[in-house]
Protein backbone atom coordinates (compact mmCIF):
# COMPACT_ATOMS: atom_id res chain seq x y z
CA UNK A 1 0.00 0.00 0.00
CA UNK A 2 1.11 3.53 -0.74
CA UNK A 3 0.76 5.98 2.07
CA UNK A 4 0.79 9.73 2.52
CA UNK A 5 1.36 11.35 5.90
CA UNK A 6 -0.09 14.85 6.11
CA UNK A 7 2.18 16.52 8.64
CA UNK A 8 2.76 19.72 10.52
CA UNK A 9 5.43 21.74 12.20
CA UNK A 10 5.78 22.42 15.91
CA UNK A 11 8.55 24.69 17.18
CA UNK A 12 10.22 24.74 13.78
CA UNK A 13 10.46 20.95 13.53
CA UNK A 14 8.38 18.11 12.21
CA UNK A 15 5.76 17.50 14.93
CA UNK A 16 6.16 14.47 17.14
CA UNK A 17 2.64 13.40 16.17
CA UNK A 18 3.81 13.21 12.56
CA UNK A 19 6.92 11.27 13.58
CA UNK A 20 4.73 8.77 15.41
CA UNK A 21 2.94 7.98 12.16
CA UNK A 22 6.29 7.75 10.36
CA UNK A 23 7.48 5.13 12.84
CA UNK A 24 4.31 3.12 12.34
CA UNK A 25 4.67 3.34 8.56
CA UNK A 26 8.27 2.08 8.88
CA UNK A 27 7.19 -0.77 11.11
CA UNK A 28 4.56 -1.87 8.61
CA UNK A 29 6.99 -1.53 5.72
CA UNK A 30 4.74 0.88 3.87
CA UNK A 31 5.89 2.88 0.89
CA UNK A 32 5.23 6.38 2.24
CA UNK A 33 5.92 10.06 1.76
CA UNK A 34 5.18 13.20 3.76
CA UNK A 35 3.54 16.46 2.86
CA UNK A 36 3.99 19.07 5.54
CA UNK A 37 1.96 22.26 5.78
CA UNK A 38 3.31 25.34 7.51
CA UNK A 39 4.35 28.94 7.22
CA UNK A 40 7.80 28.74 8.82
CA UNK A 41 10.82 30.01 6.93
CA UNK A 42 13.29 27.19 7.48
CA UNK A 43 11.65 24.28 9.18
CA UNK A 44 13.61 21.18 10.06
CA UNK A 45 11.34 18.59 8.53
CA UNK A 46 13.50 16.70 6.02
CA UNK A 47 15.10 13.30 6.44
CA UNK A 48 17.20 10.89 4.43
CA UNK A 49 14.63 8.23 5.24
CA UNK A 50 11.61 9.69 3.48
CA UNK A 51 10.40 11.99 0.74
CA UNK A 52 9.19 15.28 2.13
CA UNK A 53 7.28 18.05 0.35
CA UNK A 54 6.79 21.34 2.16
CA UNK A 55 3.59 23.19 1.27
CA UNK A 56 4.45 26.65 2.41
CA UNK A 57 1.64 29.07 3.01
CA UNK A 58 1.94 32.72 3.88
CA UNK A 59 1.47 33.30 7.62
CA UNK A 60 -1.10 35.88 6.57
CA UNK A 61 -3.34 33.60 4.60
CA UNK A 62 -5.22 30.44 5.60
CA UNK A 63 -5.96 28.69 2.33
CA UNK A 64 -6.70 25.14 3.36
CA UNK A 65 -8.89 24.67 0.29
CA UNK A 66 -5.96 25.27 -2.02
CA UNK A 67 -3.71 23.11 0.09
CA UNK A 68 -6.28 20.31 -0.08
CA UNK A 69 -6.52 20.76 -3.86
CA UNK A 70 -2.79 20.24 -4.18
CA UNK A 71 -2.78 17.16 -1.95
CA UNK A 72 -5.80 15.72 -3.79
CA UNK A 73 -3.79 15.82 -6.98
CA UNK A 74 -0.88 14.02 -5.37
CA UNK A 75 -3.19 11.31 -4.04
CA UNK A 76 -4.67 10.77 -7.49
CA UNK A 77 -1.45 11.02 -9.49
CA UNK A 78 0.61 8.83 -7.22
CA UNK A 79 -2.20 6.35 -6.56
CA UNK A 80 -2.04 6.68 -2.83
CA UNK A 81 -4.43 4.52 -0.86
CA UNK A 82 -3.69 5.37 2.77
CA UNK A 83 -3.75 8.94 4.05
CA UNK A 84 -2.77 9.78 7.62
CA UNK A 85 -2.77 12.89 9.74
CA UNK A 86 -2.54 13.66 13.46
CA UNK A 87 -5.86 14.60 15.04
CA UNK A 88 -4.74 18.16 15.55
CA UNK A 89 -6.25 21.39 14.25
CA UNK A 90 -4.58 21.69 10.90
CA UNK A 91 -4.23 18.06 9.87
CA UNK A 92 -7.80 17.35 10.87
CA UNK A 93 -9.10 20.22 8.75
CA UNK A 94 -7.16 19.07 5.72
CA UNK A 95 -8.05 15.38 6.04
CA UNK A 96 -11.70 16.45 6.32
CA UNK A 97 -11.50 18.33 3.00
CA UNK A 98 -9.75 15.42 1.30
CA UNK A 99 -12.34 12.94 2.54
CA UNK A 100 -14.97 14.81 0.53
CA UNK A 101 -12.85 14.75 -2.64
CA UNK A 102 -12.48 10.98 -2.45
CA UNK A 103 -15.90 10.19 -0.98
CA UNK A 104 -14.37 8.27 1.91
CA UNK A 105 -15.29 9.19 5.47
CA UNK A 106 -12.25 9.41 7.76
CA UNK A 107 -11.88 7.62 11.08
CA UNK A 108 -11.09 10.10 13.85
CA UNK A 109 -9.14 9.59 17.09
CA UNK A 110 -7.49 6.38 15.94
CA UNK A 111 -5.13 4.97 18.56
CA UNK A 112 -4.20 1.73 16.78
CA UNK A 113 -4.59 0.34 13.29
CA UNK A 114 -3.57 -2.67 11.28
CA UNK A 115 -3.54 -3.83 7.70
CA UNK A 116 -5.05 -7.23 7.16
CA UNK A 117 -5.15 -8.58 3.60
CA UNK A 118 -5.17 -5.07 2.21
CA UNK A 119 -7.97 -4.09 4.56
CA UNK A 120 -7.51 -1.24 6.99
CA UNK A 121 -8.74 -1.98 10.50
CA UNK A 122 -8.80 0.85 13.02
CA UNK A 123 -9.36 1.14 16.74
CA UNK A 124 -10.51 4.41 18.20
CA UNK A 125 -11.34 5.06 21.80
CA UNK A 126 -14.88 5.94 22.74
CA UNK A 127 -16.43 6.72 26.03
CA UNK A 128 -13.35 8.43 27.37
CA UNK A 129 -11.18 5.46 26.56
CA UNK A 130 -13.30 2.95 28.45
CA UNK A 131 -14.05 1.15 25.21
CA UNK A 132 -12.37 0.68 21.85
CA UNK A 133 -14.40 0.82 18.67
CA UNK A 134 -13.13 -1.42 15.89
CA UNK A 135 -13.83 -0.41 12.30
CA UNK A 136 -12.99 -1.77 8.91
CA UNK A 137 -12.56 0.88 6.24
CA UNK A 138 -14.18 -0.20 3.02
CA UNK A 139 -12.73 2.31 0.52
CA UNK A 140 -10.03 2.32 -2.08
CA UNK A 141 -8.54 5.33 -0.29
CA UNK A 142 -8.61 5.34 3.52
CA UNK A 143 -8.29 8.42 5.72
CA UNK A 144 -7.07 8.04 9.30
CA UNK A 145 -6.69 10.70 11.97
CA UNK A 146 -4.26 9.45 14.59
CA UNK A 147 -4.42 10.65 18.19
CA UNK A 148 -1.04 12.00 19.28
CA UNK A 149 0.87 9.81 21.76
CA UNK A 150 -0.51 6.62 20.25
CA UNK A 151 2.91 5.37 19.04
CA UNK A 152 6.55 6.06 19.81
CA UNK A 153 7.83 8.78 17.46
CA UNK A 154 10.50 7.74 14.91
CA UNK A 155 13.94 8.68 16.08
CA UNK A 156 15.20 10.01 12.74
CA UNK A 157 17.78 12.68 12.28
CA UNK A 158 15.94 15.61 10.70
CA UNK A 159 17.43 18.04 8.21
CA UNK A 160 16.41 20.74 5.77
CA UNK A 161 16.41 18.50 2.75
CA UNK A 162 12.99 18.70 1.11
CA UNK A 163 11.06 20.20 -1.79
CA UNK A 164 9.21 23.43 -1.11
CA UNK A 165 6.05 24.45 -2.91
CA UNK A 166 4.63 27.87 -2.18
CA UNK A 167 0.83 27.79 -2.00
CA UNK A 168 -0.88 30.85 -3.42
CA UNK A 169 -2.94 32.94 -1.03
CA UNK A 170 -6.68 32.49 -0.67
CA UNK A 171 -9.71 34.35 0.65
CA UNK A 172 -8.92 34.14 4.36
CA UNK A 173 -6.53 36.82 5.55
CA UNK A 174 -4.77 36.34 8.85
CA UNK A 175 -3.49 39.17 11.02
CA UNK A 176 -2.90 40.10 14.67
CA UNK A 177 -1.21 36.77 15.25
CA UNK A 178 -0.74 36.40 18.95
CA UNK A 179 1.57 33.75 20.36
CA UNK A 180 1.65 33.03 24.04
CA UNK A 181 5.03 32.93 25.61
CA UNK A 182 6.25 29.45 26.33
CA UNK A 183 7.88 29.23 29.70
CA UNK A 184 9.08 26.22 31.66
CA UNK A 185 8.74 22.57 30.71
CA UNK A 186 6.27 21.86 27.90
CA UNK A 187 3.25 19.65 28.42
CA UNK A 188 3.91 17.16 25.65
CA UNK A 189 7.40 16.18 26.66
CA UNK A 190 7.61 16.75 30.37
CA UNK A 191 8.16 13.80 32.71
CA UNK A 192 5.89 15.27 35.34
CA UNK A 193 2.64 17.16 34.79
CA UNK A 194 0.74 19.01 37.50
CA UNK A 195 -2.82 19.72 36.41
CA UNK A 196 -5.50 21.89 37.91
CA UNK A 197 -9.28 21.73 37.78
CA UNK A 198 -12.17 23.67 39.17
CA UNK A 199 -11.39 22.12 42.55
CA UNK A 200 -8.61 24.67 42.91
CA UNK A 201 -11.59 26.89 43.80
CA UNK A 202 -10.11 30.21 42.69
CA UNK A 203 -7.67 31.36 40.03
CA UNK A 204 -5.44 32.84 42.75
CA UNK A 205 -4.86 29.35 44.13
CA UNK A 206 -3.09 28.35 40.93
CA UNK A 207 -0.07 29.81 42.69
CA UNK A 208 0.04 26.47 44.53
CA UNK A 209 0.15 24.66 41.19
CA UNK A 210 2.98 26.94 40.03
CA UNK A 211 4.97 26.31 43.18
CA UNK A 212 4.52 22.56 43.09
CA UNK A 213 5.46 22.39 39.42
CA UNK A 214 8.60 24.44 40.08
CA UNK A 215 9.67 22.01 42.79
CA UNK A 216 9.06 19.02 40.54
CA UNK A 217 10.27 20.64 37.33
CA UNK A 218 6.84 19.82 35.95
CA UNK A 219 4.72 21.21 33.14
CA UNK A 220 1.35 22.68 34.05
CA UNK A 221 -1.96 21.51 32.58
CA UNK A 222 -5.60 22.18 33.22
CA UNK A 223 -9.14 21.08 32.47
CA UNK A 224 -11.34 22.68 29.89
CA UNK A 225 -13.51 24.04 32.69
CA UNK A 226 -10.69 26.26 33.94
CA UNK A 227 -9.43 27.12 30.47
CA UNK A 228 -12.94 28.29 29.54
CA UNK A 229 -13.05 30.27 32.76
CA UNK A 230 -9.89 32.06 31.64
CA UNK A 231 -7.65 30.72 34.42
CA UNK A 232 -5.19 29.23 31.96
CA UNK A 233 -4.47 29.55 28.23
CA UNK A 234 -5.89 26.94 25.87
CA UNK A 235 -2.40 25.69 25.06
CA UNK A 236 -2.39 24.10 28.52
CA UNK A 237 -5.68 22.24 28.17
CA UNK A 238 -5.41 18.48 28.59
CA UNK A 239 -8.06 16.23 27.09
CA UNK A 240 -10.11 15.35 24.09
CA UNK A 241 -10.11 18.86 22.69
CA UNK A 242 -6.73 19.74 24.11
CA UNK A 243 -3.41 17.98 24.46
CA UNK A 244 -2.68 14.34 25.10
CA UNK A 245 0.02 13.75 27.67
CA UNK A 246 1.77 10.62 28.83
CA UNK A 247 4.18 11.67 31.57
CA UNK A 248 5.76 9.43 34.20
CA UNK A 249 3.68 11.18 36.85
CA UNK A 250 0.43 13.12 36.43
CA UNK A 251 -0.87 14.97 39.46
CA UNK A 252 -4.56 15.92 39.11
CA UNK A 253 -5.56 18.60 41.59
CA UNK A 254 -9.29 19.24 41.98
CA UNK A 255 -10.18 17.49 38.74
CA UNK A 256 -13.38 15.43 38.56
CA UNK A 257 -12.05 13.15 35.81
CA UNK A 258 -14.67 13.62 33.10
CA UNK A 259 -14.23 11.17 30.23
CA UNK A 260 -13.13 14.02 27.96
CA UNK A 261 -10.33 14.87 30.38
CA UNK A 262 -9.34 11.24 30.90
CA UNK A 263 -8.72 10.64 27.19
CA UNK A 264 -5.91 13.15 27.35
CA UNK A 265 -4.07 11.75 30.38
CA UNK A 266 -5.16 8.27 31.36
CA UNK A 267 -2.10 6.63 29.80
CA UNK A 268 0.20 8.51 32.13
CA UNK A 269 2.45 6.00 33.90
CA UNK A 270 1.50 7.02 37.43
CA UNK A 271 -1.55 9.11 38.30
CA UNK A 272 -1.95 10.93 41.59
CA UNK A 273 -5.31 12.59 42.26
CA UNK A 274 -6.38 14.98 44.97
CA UNK A 275 -10.13 15.49 45.19
CA UNK A 276 -12.46 16.06 48.11
CA UNK A 277 -15.19 13.92 46.60
CA UNK A 278 -14.51 10.26 47.30
CA UNK A 279 -16.74 9.29 44.36
CA UNK A 280 -14.98 11.47 41.77
CA UNK A 281 -14.34 9.43 38.58
CA UNK A 282 -10.67 10.46 38.58
CA UNK A 283 -10.10 7.96 41.42
CA UNK A 284 -11.01 5.09 39.10
CA UNK A 285 -7.88 5.71 37.08
CA UNK A 286 -5.64 7.05 39.85
CA UNK A 287 -2.77 4.95 41.17
CA UNK A 288 -2.69 7.05 44.30
CA UNK A 289 -5.84 8.90 45.31
CA UNK A 290 -6.00 11.44 48.10
CA UNK A 291 -9.50 12.23 49.30
CA UNK A 292 -8.94 15.71 50.62
CA UNK A 293 -8.99 19.43 50.07
CA UNK A 294 -6.50 20.70 47.50
CA UNK A 295 -6.11 23.87 49.50
CA UNK A 296 -4.87 22.03 52.58
CA UNK A 297 -2.97 19.12 50.97
CA UNK A 298 -1.01 21.15 48.40
CA UNK A 299 0.58 23.73 50.78
CA UNK A 300 1.86 20.93 53.03
CA UNK A 301 3.09 18.94 50.07
CA UNK A 302 4.99 21.93 48.67
CA UNK A 303 6.48 22.78 52.03
CA UNK A 304 7.73 19.26 52.68
CA UNK A 305 9.24 18.34 49.33
CA UNK B 1 -28.61 38.14 6.55
CA UNK B 2 -29.32 34.47 7.18
CA UNK B 3 -27.41 32.31 9.61
CA UNK B 4 -27.72 28.55 10.01
CA UNK B 5 -26.51 26.83 13.16
CA UNK B 6 -26.04 23.08 12.95
CA UNK B 7 -26.89 21.53 16.26
CA UNK B 8 -27.27 18.00 17.34
CA UNK B 9 -29.72 16.25 19.61
CA UNK B 10 -27.80 13.81 21.82
CA UNK B 11 -28.58 11.39 24.65
CA UNK B 12 -28.45 13.23 27.98
CA UNK B 13 -24.72 13.14 28.88
CA UNK B 14 -25.68 12.63 32.53
CA UNK B 15 -26.69 9.07 31.64
CA UNK B 16 -24.38 6.20 30.80
CA UNK B 17 -23.73 5.67 27.08
CA UNK B 18 -24.64 2.31 25.60
CA UNK B 19 -24.08 0.86 22.18
CA UNK B 20 -26.05 -1.70 20.22
CA UNK B 21 -24.41 -3.27 17.17
CA UNK B 22 -21.96 -0.43 17.11
CA UNK B 23 -24.65 2.22 17.20
CA UNK B 24 -25.11 4.62 20.07
CA UNK B 25 -28.48 3.94 21.67
CA UNK B 26 -30.60 7.06 21.35
CA UNK B 27 -33.58 7.47 23.65
CA UNK B 28 -36.75 9.11 22.41
CA UNK B 29 -35.94 12.19 24.40
CA UNK B 30 -32.62 13.69 23.41
CA UNK B 31 -31.18 17.01 24.52
CA UNK B 32 -29.32 19.82 22.81
CA UNK B 33 -25.58 19.15 22.70
CA UNK B 34 -23.96 21.67 25.05
CA UNK B 35 -21.11 22.23 22.62
CA UNK B 36 -23.61 23.59 20.10
CA UNK B 37 -24.84 26.24 22.55
CA UNK B 38 -21.76 28.38 21.87
CA UNK B 39 -22.51 28.56 18.16
CA UNK B 40 -26.17 29.33 18.83
CA UNK B 41 -25.21 32.07 21.28
CA UNK B 42 -22.81 33.58 18.79
CA UNK B 43 -25.50 33.52 16.09
CA UNK B 44 -27.99 35.17 18.45
CA UNK B 45 -25.53 37.94 19.27
CA UNK B 46 -25.04 38.54 15.55
CA UNK B 47 -28.82 38.56 15.10
CA UNK B 48 -29.18 41.22 17.77
CA UNK B 49 -26.44 43.31 16.23
CA UNK B 50 -27.03 42.89 12.52
CA UNK B 51 -30.65 41.77 12.31
CA UNK B 52 -30.13 38.25 11.03
CA UNK B 53 -32.47 35.29 10.82
CA UNK B 54 -31.22 32.22 12.69
CA UNK B 55 -32.17 28.72 11.52
CA UNK B 56 -31.26 25.56 13.41
CA UNK B 57 -30.32 22.56 11.25
CA UNK B 58 -30.47 19.21 12.98
CA UNK B 59 -30.12 15.71 11.64
CA UNK B 60 -30.97 12.57 13.57
CA UNK B 61 -33.94 10.71 15.04
CA UNK B 62 -36.56 13.34 15.87
CA UNK B 63 -37.95 11.80 19.03
CA UNK B 64 -39.62 14.37 21.22
CA UNK B 65 -37.59 17.14 19.55
CA UNK B 66 -36.59 18.36 22.99
CA UNK B 67 -33.09 19.29 21.86
CA UNK B 68 -34.37 21.32 18.92
CA UNK B 69 -36.89 23.03 21.22
CA UNK B 70 -34.02 23.95 23.55
CA UNK B 71 -32.25 25.64 20.65
CA UNK B 72 -35.42 27.56 19.74
CA UNK B 73 -35.87 28.53 23.38
CA UNK B 74 -32.48 30.18 23.36
CA UNK B 75 -33.80 32.43 20.59
CA UNK B 76 -33.31 30.82 17.17
CA UNK B 77 -36.14 31.65 14.76
CA UNK B 78 -36.90 28.30 13.21
CA UNK B 79 -35.56 24.82 12.62
CA UNK B 80 -35.00 22.47 9.71
CA UNK B 81 -34.84 18.88 10.85
CA UNK B 82 -33.99 15.81 8.90
CA UNK B 83 -34.66 12.37 10.17
CA UNK B 84 -34.71 9.12 8.28
CA UNK B 85 -34.18 5.49 9.13
CA UNK B 86 -31.51 5.27 6.42
CA UNK B 87 -29.40 7.84 8.28
CA UNK B 88 -29.02 5.73 11.40
CA UNK B 89 -25.29 5.24 11.97
CA UNK B 90 -24.42 7.84 9.33
CA UNK B 91 -20.68 8.49 9.27
CA UNK B 92 -19.23 12.01 9.36
CA UNK B 93 -19.16 12.31 5.58
CA UNK B 94 -22.80 11.30 5.11
CA UNK B 95 -23.77 13.68 7.91
CA UNK B 96 -21.84 16.49 6.22
CA UNK B 97 -23.39 15.67 2.86
CA UNK B 98 -26.92 15.83 4.31
CA UNK B 99 -26.21 19.01 6.27
CA UNK B 100 -24.73 20.78 3.26
CA UNK B 101 -27.84 19.96 1.22
CA UNK B 102 -30.09 21.26 4.00
CA UNK B 103 -27.89 24.34 4.38
CA UNK B 104 -28.56 25.12 0.72
CA UNK B 105 -32.29 24.97 1.42
CA UNK B 106 -31.82 27.34 4.35
CA UNK B 107 -30.14 29.88 2.03
CA UNK B 108 -27.79 30.73 4.87
CA UNK B 109 -24.83 33.04 4.27
CA UNK B 110 -23.02 32.06 7.43
CA UNK B 111 -23.11 28.42 8.55
CA UNK B 112 -22.08 27.83 12.14
CA UNK B 113 -21.01 24.58 13.81
CA UNK B 114 -19.61 23.37 17.09
CA UNK B 115 -16.05 22.08 16.92
CA UNK B 116 -16.79 18.55 18.12
CA UNK B 117 -20.06 16.92 19.02
CA UNK B 118 -20.27 15.34 22.47
CA UNK B 119 -21.44 11.95 21.19
CA UNK B 120 -19.67 11.69 17.82
CA UNK B 121 -16.59 13.91 18.18
CA UNK B 122 -15.24 13.31 14.72
CA UNK B 123 -14.59 17.03 14.51
CA UNK B 124 -14.68 16.89 10.72
CA UNK B 125 -18.28 17.69 9.79
CA UNK B 126 -17.88 21.51 9.51
CA UNK B 127 -14.87 21.31 7.19
CA UNK B 128 -16.52 18.62 5.11
CA UNK B 129 -19.64 20.74 4.71
CA UNK B 130 -17.54 23.66 3.52
CA UNK B 131 -15.87 21.45 0.93
CA UNK B 132 -19.23 20.18 -0.32
CA UNK B 133 -20.42 23.77 -0.65
CA UNK B 134 -17.15 25.10 -2.00
CA UNK B 135 -16.88 27.68 0.77
CA UNK B 136 -14.02 28.63 3.03
CA UNK B 137 -14.06 27.25 6.55
CA UNK B 138 -12.35 28.48 9.67
CA UNK B 139 -12.37 26.31 12.79
CA UNK B 140 -12.00 27.11 16.50
CA UNK B 141 -13.66 30.51 16.26
CA UNK B 142 -14.24 32.45 19.48
CA UNK B 143 -15.66 35.78 18.26
CA UNK B 144 -17.25 37.17 15.08
CA UNK B 145 -17.90 40.62 13.67
CA UNK B 146 -19.45 41.36 10.31
CA UNK B 147 -19.20 44.24 7.86
CA UNK B 148 -20.69 44.59 4.40
CA UNK B 149 -18.40 42.13 2.62
CA UNK B 150 -16.46 40.34 5.28
CA UNK B 151 -16.71 38.45 8.49
CA UNK B 152 -13.91 39.12 10.92
CA UNK B 153 -13.12 36.27 13.26
CA UNK B 154 -10.96 35.69 16.28
CA UNK B 155 -9.78 32.12 16.29
CA UNK B 156 -7.99 30.03 18.83
CA UNK B 157 -4.71 28.55 17.65
CA UNK B 158 -2.45 26.01 19.26
CA UNK B 159 -0.14 28.79 20.34
CA UNK B 160 -2.55 31.62 21.10
CA UNK B 161 -4.97 33.42 18.83
CA UNK B 162 -5.24 35.22 15.52
CA UNK B 163 -7.71 37.33 13.58
CA UNK B 164 -9.02 36.19 10.23
CA UNK B 165 -11.19 38.00 7.73
CA UNK B 166 -13.01 36.15 5.00
CA UNK B 167 -15.97 36.50 2.60
CA UNK B 168 -19.23 36.60 4.52
CA UNK B 169 -20.60 33.54 2.85
CA UNK B 170 -18.64 30.94 4.78
CA UNK B 171 -18.52 28.15 7.33
CA UNK B 172 -17.14 28.44 10.85
CA UNK B 173 -16.84 26.10 13.82
CA UNK B 174 -17.13 27.72 17.21
CA UNK B 175 -15.27 26.64 20.32
CA UNK B 176 -16.18 27.11 23.97
CA UNK B 177 -14.96 30.03 26.01
CA UNK B 178 -15.62 32.88 23.57
CA UNK B 179 -19.25 33.57 24.45
CA UNK B 180 -21.37 32.52 27.41
CA UNK B 181 -24.53 30.70 26.24
CA UNK B 182 -27.73 32.30 27.55
CA UNK B 183 -30.40 30.59 29.63
CA UNK B 184 -33.93 31.01 28.30
CA UNK B 185 -36.51 32.54 30.64
CA UNK B 186 -40.16 31.53 30.91
CA UNK B 187 -41.19 33.89 28.12
CA UNK B 188 -38.54 32.47 25.75
CA UNK B 189 -39.69 28.95 26.55
CA UNK B 190 -43.31 29.79 25.77
CA UNK B 191 -42.37 31.70 22.60
CA UNK B 192 -40.42 28.72 21.27
CA UNK B 193 -43.56 26.60 21.16
CA UNK B 194 -44.95 28.49 18.18
CA UNK B 195 -41.72 28.65 16.19
CA UNK B 196 -41.74 26.68 12.94
CA UNK B 197 -39.99 23.31 12.77
CA UNK B 198 -39.87 22.11 9.20
CA UNK B 199 -39.06 18.54 8.23
CA UNK B 200 -36.88 17.97 5.20
CA UNK B 201 -37.38 14.81 3.18
CA UNK B 202 -34.19 12.91 2.46
CA UNK B 203 -35.46 12.04 -1.00
CA UNK B 204 -35.33 15.71 -1.94
CA UNK B 205 -31.60 15.83 -1.25
CA UNK B 206 -28.69 14.86 -3.42
CA UNK B 207 -26.71 12.44 -1.26
CA UNK B 208 -23.60 10.91 -2.79
CA UNK B 209 -21.68 9.87 0.33
CA UNK B 210 -21.97 6.27 1.39
CA UNK B 211 -21.19 4.13 4.41
CA UNK B 212 -17.55 3.15 4.00
CA UNK B 213 -16.92 2.40 7.66
CA UNK B 214 -17.90 -1.07 8.77
CA UNK B 215 -18.37 -1.66 12.48
CA UNK B 216 -16.57 -4.78 13.67
CA UNK B 217 -16.74 -4.82 17.45
CA UNK B 218 -16.38 -2.92 20.68
CA UNK B 219 -13.61 -3.96 23.05
CA UNK B 220 -13.76 -3.17 26.73
CA UNK B 221 -10.64 -1.56 28.15
CA UNK B 222 -9.55 -2.70 31.55
CA UNK B 223 -9.52 0.64 33.26
CA UNK B 224 -10.02 0.20 36.94
CA UNK B 225 -6.59 0.29 38.45
CA UNK B 226 -7.24 -0.72 41.99
CA UNK B 227 -5.14 2.20 42.99
CA UNK B 228 -4.54 3.14 46.59
CA UNK B 229 -6.99 5.61 48.11
CA UNK B 230 -6.16 7.57 51.24
CA UNK B 231 -8.52 9.82 53.14
CA UNK B 232 -6.62 12.90 54.19
CA UNK B 233 -6.49 13.48 57.89
CA UNK B 234 -3.68 15.95 57.70
CA UNK B 235 -0.80 13.66 56.73
CA UNK B 236 -1.77 12.38 53.28
CA UNK B 237 0.81 14.64 51.63
CA UNK B 238 3.41 12.26 53.06
CA UNK B 239 2.19 9.39 50.89
CA UNK B 240 2.60 11.61 47.83
CA UNK B 241 6.16 12.48 48.83
CA UNK B 242 7.02 8.83 49.45
CA UNK B 243 5.61 7.87 46.09
CA UNK B 244 7.51 10.65 44.30
CA UNK B 245 10.70 9.46 45.95
CA UNK B 246 10.01 5.88 44.98
CA UNK B 247 9.46 7.00 41.39
CA UNK B 248 12.72 8.99 41.60
CA UNK B 249 11.01 12.26 40.79
CA UNK B 250 12.50 13.83 43.92
C1 LIG C 1 -17.01 17.72 23.33
C2 LIG C 1 -16.38 17.97 24.67
C3 LIG C 1 -15.00 18.10 24.73
C4 LIG C 1 -14.36 18.32 25.96
N1 LIG C 1 -13.00 18.40 25.99
C5 LIG C 1 -12.39 18.51 27.18
C6 LIG C 1 -10.96 18.54 27.27
O1 LIG C 1 -10.24 18.48 26.27
N2 LIG C 1 -10.40 18.61 28.51
C7 LIG C 1 -11.14 18.69 29.65
O2 LIG C 1 -10.55 18.76 30.74
N3 LIG C 1 -12.47 18.73 29.60
C8 LIG C 1 -13.12 18.63 28.40
N4 LIG C 1 -14.48 18.67 28.37
C9 LIG C 1 -15.21 19.04 29.61
C10 LIG C 1 -15.40 17.90 30.58
O3 LIG C 1 -16.58 17.23 30.25
C11 LIG C 1 -15.54 18.44 32.03
O4 LIG C 1 -16.59 19.37 32.07
C12 LIG C 1 -14.27 19.09 32.58
O5 LIG C 1 -13.15 18.27 32.37
C13 LIG C 1 -14.45 19.34 34.05
O6 LIG C 1 -13.37 20.05 34.57
P1 LIG C 1 -13.02 20.04 36.14
O7 LIG C 1 -12.65 18.67 36.53
O8 LIG C 1 -12.03 21.12 36.35
O9 LIG C 1 -14.35 20.55 36.82
P2 LIG C 1 -15.47 19.78 37.61
O10 LIG C 1 -16.02 18.67 36.82
O11 LIG C 1 -16.39 20.83 38.10
O12 LIG C 1 -14.72 19.12 38.84
C14 LIG C 1 -14.17 19.79 39.90
C15 LIG C 1 -13.74 18.74 40.92
O13 LIG C 1 -13.07 19.38 41.97
C16 LIG C 1 -13.46 18.81 43.20
N5 LIG C 1 -13.27 19.83 44.23
C17 LIG C 1 -13.97 20.97 44.42
N6 LIG C 1 -13.43 21.69 45.41
C18 LIG C 1 -12.37 21.00 45.86
C19 LIG C 1 -11.41 21.23 46.87
N7 LIG C 1 -11.42 22.33 47.63
N8 LIG C 1 -10.45 20.30 47.07
C20 LIG C 1 -10.43 19.16 46.30
N9 LIG C 1 -11.30 18.91 45.33
C21 LIG C 1 -12.26 19.82 45.11
C22 LIG C 1 -14.87 18.37 43.01
O14 LIG C 1 -15.17 17.29 43.88
C23 LIG C 1 -14.89 17.97 41.54
O15 LIG C 1 -14.65 16.59 41.39
C24 LIG C 1 -15.13 18.46 27.15
C25 LIG C 1 -16.52 18.35 27.08
C26 LIG C 1 -17.14 18.11 25.87
C27 LIG C 1 -18.64 17.98 25.84
N1 LIG D 1 -26.50 15.16 13.20
C1 LIG D 1 -26.13 16.44 13.22
N2 LIG D 1 -27.05 17.43 13.09
C2 LIG D 1 -26.67 18.73 13.13
N3 LIG D 1 -25.41 19.13 13.28
C3 LIG D 1 -24.46 18.19 13.42
C4 LIG D 1 -24.76 16.80 13.38
N4 LIG D 1 -23.60 16.11 13.54
C5 LIG D 1 -22.62 17.02 13.65
N5 LIG D 1 -23.13 18.28 13.58
C6 LIG D 1 -22.38 19.55 13.67
O1 LIG D 1 -21.01 19.30 13.44
C7 LIG D 1 -20.22 19.66 14.58
C8 LIG D 1 -19.06 18.70 14.73
O2 LIG D 1 -19.56 17.41 14.94
P1 LIG D 1 -18.67 16.12 14.84
O3 LIG D 1 -18.02 16.15 13.50
O4 LIG D 1 -19.63 15.00 15.03
O5 LIG D 1 -17.67 16.20 15.94
C9 LIG D 1 -21.22 19.65 15.74
O6 LIG D 1 -20.80 20.49 16.78
C10 LIG D 1 -22.48 20.17 15.06
O7 LIG D 1 -22.43 21.59 14.90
Amino acid sequence: MKALIVSEIVDGKLSSGSLEIVSKAEELGLEYQLITIGSEEQPIIGSNSFKQTYLKRSPNSLQYNKIADYISNVITNEQINLVFGSSTYQCRDIIAYLSVDFNSSPVSSVIRFSLENDKVITLNSINGGQQLYKTEIDSSISFLLIRPKSFEPANFELNTDFTTIEVESGNCNVYEIHKEEKAGPQLEDSKVVVSAGRGMVDVANLELINKLSEKLNAAIGGTRAIVDAGWMPYSQQVGQTGKTVKPDVYIACGISGATQHQVGMKDSKFIIAINKDEEAPIFQIADLGIVGDTLTVLPKLIENI
Amino acid sequence: MKIAVCSKQIPDPANEVTYENGLLKRPDEQVLDDTDRYGIELALQLKEKYDAEVTIISMGPKGTLKGVQQALQMGADKALVISDESLSGANALITANVISEVAKLSEADLIIFGTESTDGYSGTVPQQVSRFLNLDCISYVKAVEINSEKVILTRQTLEGSEKVDMPNKCVISVTAGGVEPRYPNFKDIMAAKSKPIEEVNINDLNITAHQNLKFLEIEEVENSKNGQKIIDEGEAYNSIIEKLKELKII
